[in-house]
């Protein structure tokens, strides 16, 4: 998803800086002894939001990504990139399930959604950026 | 596949960061493009021939197929 409305360079912080406040209301909402996490979280997303936007303005690849403002063979690693990282997504999920089963324990099914969603995701992406077989 | 992408660029004494801002791309798609690393999409390539007013044929030499 594309915030086309955020200025290029700031994008990428932008998720960053979202996802450490999701995160940090995570821990704030659920309470307990642990709410202190929740301000670790903030703190540790807010440097990583300013590495981020550093990143962003260096003369690399990863400073081309980081600042959305990726060429064409920039953007074809990315893409590899975010391949292999779903192939050792799912492996991990497979193997984590698989690991679950065998030792009877209750946690092996959070494994198998995550294959699951991985895999539909393979399938989605097959049916949205496959061809047609019609003219 | 070999290209005449470095000879072009250096005959017309254009550094690798002045031809990638030419032609919309970065300095590190040039040096990539130039050791045959990367072989770039066809709009690319058509900028690239079109940017040294040759044939893209002339600029890409697609018999020679040893890199990627």
């Amino acid at each position: 998803m594309m915030l086309t409305f955020i200025p290029a360079r700031m994008r990428i912080p932008t998720y960053v800086g979202a996802g450490g406040i999701l995160l940090g209301t995570a821990f704030f909402v659920r309470g307990g002894r642990l709410w202190w996490v929740g301000i670790l979280a903030l703190v540790s997303a807010a440097a990583q939001v300013y590495g981020a936007y550093r990143r962003g303005g260096e003369d690399s690849d990863e400073g081309a990504l980081a600042g959305s403002r990726a060429d064409e063979r920039q953007k074809y690693i990315s893409v590899r990139s975010h391949a292999l990282a779903g192939n050792v997504a799912m492996i991990a999920a497979f193997l984590g399930m698989v690991a679950g089963i065998a030792a009877n324990a209750i946690w092996w099914w959070p494994f198998g959604v995550m294959l699951g969603i991985v895999g539909l995701a393979y399938l989605f992406g097959l049916s949205n950026y496959g061809t047609s077989d019609s003219d | 596949m070999r290209n005449r992408i470095r000879e072009q660029r250096t005959q017309r004494g254009l550094s690798q960061a002045e031809l990638g801002s030419a032609l919309g791309v970065s300095r590190q798609t040039v040096i990539s493009l130039e050791n045959g690393r990367y072989l770039p999409s066809l709009p690319l390539a058509f900028r690239i021939a079109r940017f040294f007013d040759m044939p893209v044929d002339k600029v890409f030499d697609p018999d020679d197929a040893e890199s990627e």
